[in-house]
């Protein structure tokens, strides 16, 4: 069918062009303003679905973020307890060897090496309860206040901790790491414990008992030391080398939910100043197009 | 052949052209008046008059011109076609209007709808799992559970108050639909009697033609033109107008949302239409209305509030019954029997899951973060609560489906709409393009119309003169 044209369907066609020109202008430029490809779900569902994934990954991976670097001030402060532990140690075997000497020594030098002991027992103990935060290192889902007991109650040297149970951090969905150490293993417990062993010591210094039988328990309790010290530097490489690479997660999500998310500013500059342009050609157009009738050339 | 039959001749021409001239002013008077339909005079020649007798040789020639019709100059095809494309795209953009809604009230993608919410809240218990000690911790869990229940709520409010704007104007459209058929109809008589009187009723034609073309808009109306004059209008086969007799349809069922959208859909409350004489359901294959009520139909019908309704119920639950199974494995820090077996969630009874659910403990210490067995600062209970959130099947990942589906629907429709709307563009244009009035056109016919009335005028004047010669100039010989 061949159209008749008349004034009103010129008019008609000006208008619905003129409209669908400013409604692409008007999207253009929301977009441009906010910045936002993805504005509702149907402007790319896909797309949406995948930048809500994203943004989930990217959440779960600032947290592990945060878990992480708790866990690192965590094994931090084991690290330094047991290094000053193991070092204590070393000068409390160096003591006992001392001691043992004893056709060089007399029951006073004895005696001031047993008090020297005794301090070094304090120093280990105080470094056995160890906390961050308010928590035991080395007793880590424990709430009693000291991980090991001091030597005078009815349980001396008794540790607080749960045997088994740990201070978990979770780096991802399917990764956990142990934040805290099991003092039973570095430091014994109760009769067994390396305070009870430098108590004896001190005692055998004080009542004149050879003591370099001894020196092979020190070294018993050094090892489990340096063996609980060796565990925790693993899990800290393991935490740090996470973050690193949890650090490059965070950023890659952040670039893609960008990519899919966010407009290419160039882009839409152009398309809009395309739209612009041929927007105002639609106006020329219709300014000239209304204007002039038969009436206007009858006299 | 009688000596001034010239003259009536030639004032037969005056009278045509004259109203031909009318119906010109007219057309330009509504050059812009919407729904006018242009009118053209037909004319027809008055041929000579016989006499009937044998042998009769009439050798006069005609006795001028007659109006004989005021036409409308409309196509009833184009105006159906018209009302069909309108009744499709009402339809199309009344769906795609509700889906965009409900777009706009969830509020995703971005960092402030609901799935952002669930995530703090998930963050929130691993912080309780790595300080289950700090008291901090654990208030700040329940103030972001506060803030996704308040969430879920808000967003359930909006569907609702979405679905209670619905309702509302179903019952408009409705009254709306019953008044223009009552026009109609008035019309339909009106036009009877004017036609069986002998007069012209283009103008109230046109009217009821618009008003047609309303009904096609609201309920997906059909026309049919009938032989006296008036026209039936048909809504899914069943005459809503005929003659000027009007059938009227009902809107039924609940003006509350929870017994509307019930399921299995409820006989009496589910909203739905009939026809108000005998009840019989009515289905509409079109228009607005078609949209409105898909809207406010259960979810097992297919209404896209329903199911969006029933997305935020099912998350309600989902995370409410997700958290509950862990947490009450856990332990608190309160004293026994307190100590285990506590619900983090909890439901009010008698309402919606969306709206009834609210966190069950107000004291951080019943936060039970640990397992019990592995010491008090244990966090392993909160850890398992903050995993939630992984996997398939997970609070999220539903929510996240239903946001994608929501944005494949809404996309298709707004795409349906826009073909829709183009199509119906089209149709109006083809229907404008041979109803509307053309000014050069109108022009053109009044040259013509004047110089056929001048013309008409000047075989007067000649008549008159050579009658004039006739009476006073003949018989005067020898005077």
């Amino acid at each position: 069918m061949i159209n008749r044209v008349t004034q009103q369907t010129i008019q008609r066609t000006a208008l619905t062009n003129l409209q669908r020109n400013l409604t692409s202008m008007s999207t253009l430029q929301g977009k441009l303003s906010s910045g936002k490809e993805l504005q509702r779900p149907s402007d790319d569902p896909s797309g949406v679905g995948r930048a809500m994934a994203m943004r989930a990954d990217q959440a779960a991976a600032i947290q592990a973020q945060r878990n992480a670097a708790d866990g690192v001030a965590w094994l931090a402060q084991i690290d330094t307890a047991l290094q000053s532990s193991i070092a204590a140690l070393r000068s409390a075997r160096t003591l006992t060897v001392q001691g043992a000497n004893s056709g060089s020594m007399g029951q006073t030098s004895r005696d001031a090496i047993a008090t020297e002991l005794d301090g070094i027992r304090d120093t280990l103990l105080d470094l056995a309860n160890t906390n961050v935060n308010g928590r035991l290192v080395f007793a880590g889902t424990s709430s009693d206040g000291v991980a090991f007991d001091d030597g005078t109650g009815t349980t001396p040297y008794d540790w607080h901790g749960v045997a088994g149970a740990g201070v978990m951090r979770r780096l991802g969905p399917d990764a956990t790491v142990r934040v805290d150490a099991d003092g039973q293993a570095a430091f014994g417990v109760g009769a067994n414990s390396v305070f009870q062993l430098i108590d004896d010591i001190a005692a055998d210094l004080r009542a004149g008992v050879e003591v370099s039988g001894r020196l092979g328990e020190i070294d018993t309790h050094m090892n489990s030391m340096l063996s609980t010290i060796a565990d925790v530097g693993i899990r800290y490489k393991q935490v740090t080398d996470t973050q690193k690479s949890l650090e490059l997660t965070v950023q890659n999500f952040t670039s893609s939910i960008s990519g899919i998310e966010d407009i290419d500013l160039a882009q839409t500059i152009l398309e809009l100043q395309m739209q612009e342009v041929a927007y105002q050609g639609a106006l020329g157009a219709t300014a000239r197009v209304l204007q002039p009738t038969l009436m206007d050339f009858l006299r | 052949m009688s000596t001034f039959s010239g003259l009536s001749t030639a004032l037969s021409s005056l009278t045509a052209q004259r109203q031909a001239l009318d119906v010109t002013g007219q057309n330009i008077a509504n050059a812009n008046t919407v729904g006018y339909t242009r009118q053209r005079v037909d004319m027809q020649s008055i041929n000579a008059t016989t006499v009937a007798s044998m042998f009769s040789t009439p050798m006069g020639s005609g006795e001028g011109v007659n109006v004989v019709d005021i036409a409308r100059l409309g196509d009833q095809f184009l105006d159906a076609r018209l009302r069909t494309q309108t009744s499709l795209s009402s339809y199309h953009n009344s769906t795609a209007t509700t889906l965009d809604r409900l777009e706009s009230v969830v509020n995703e993608p971005g960092g402030t709808g609901l799935s952002t919410g669930l995530q703090q809240f998930w963050a929130a218990w691993e912080d309780v799992a790595n300080s289950p000690e700090a008291p901090a911790t654990r208030t700040a869990l329940l103030g972001k559970a506060g803030a996704v229940v308040n969430q879920i709520s808000d967003t359930y409010r909006s569907f609702e108050s979405q679905w209670e704007q619905a309702r509302t104007e179903a019952d408009a459209m409705v009254s709306q639909v019953n008044s223009a058929a009552r026009a109609v109809a008035d019309l339909n008589q009106q036009i009877r009697g004017v036609l069986v009187s002998g007069g012209s009723a283009n103008e109230l034609m046109d009217k009821r033609s618009e008003l047609i073309t309303q009904l096609s808009s609201l309920v997906g109306a059909t026309s049919r033109p009938q032989e006296d004059g008036t026209v039936s209008v048909l809504v899914a086969g069943n005459p809503l107008v005929s003659g000027d007799r009007i059938n009227e349809i009902t809107v039924q069922g609940s003006y509350v949302m929870t017994g509307a959208l019930a399921e299995p859909p409820s006989a009496t409350d589910t909203v739905r239409l009939s026809w108000a004489s005998n009840g019989t359901a009515l289905v509409l294959d079109g228009g607005a209305l078609a949209g409105t009520m898909t809207s406010l139909q259960p979810s097992s019908l297919g209404g896209p509030i329903a199911l969006a309704v029933k997305a935020i119920n099912d998350l309600a639950t989902q995370v409410a019954t997700a958290v509950n199974t862990v947490h009450t494995t856990g332990t608190t820090l309160a004293a026994p029997p307190a100590d285990t077996g506590v619900a983090f969630f909890s439901f009010t009874a008698g309402m919606p899951p969306a709206t009834g659910l609210k966190v069950a403990i107000t004291d951080p210490t019943m936060v039970a973060a640990g397992n019990g067995t592995s010491g008090a600062w244990d966090g392993s209970i909160a850890d398992q609560i903050s995993q939630l959130h992984e996997g398939v099947g997970s609070p999220d990942q539903s929510w996240r489906s239903f946001i994608v589906d929501l944005g494949v629907t809404s996309e298709a429709a707004q795409r349906r709409a826009a073909v829709s709307e183009v199509t119906r563009a089209t149709a109006e244009n083809l229907q404008r393009s041979n109803a509307s009035v053309d000014l050069d056109e109108e022009m053109t016919n009044i040259l013509a119309y004047q110089r056929a009335y001048q013309g008409a005028a000047r075989v007067l004047t000649a008549v008159d003169e050579m009658l004039d010669t006739l009476i006073n100039r003949t018989g005067l010989v020898g005077r």
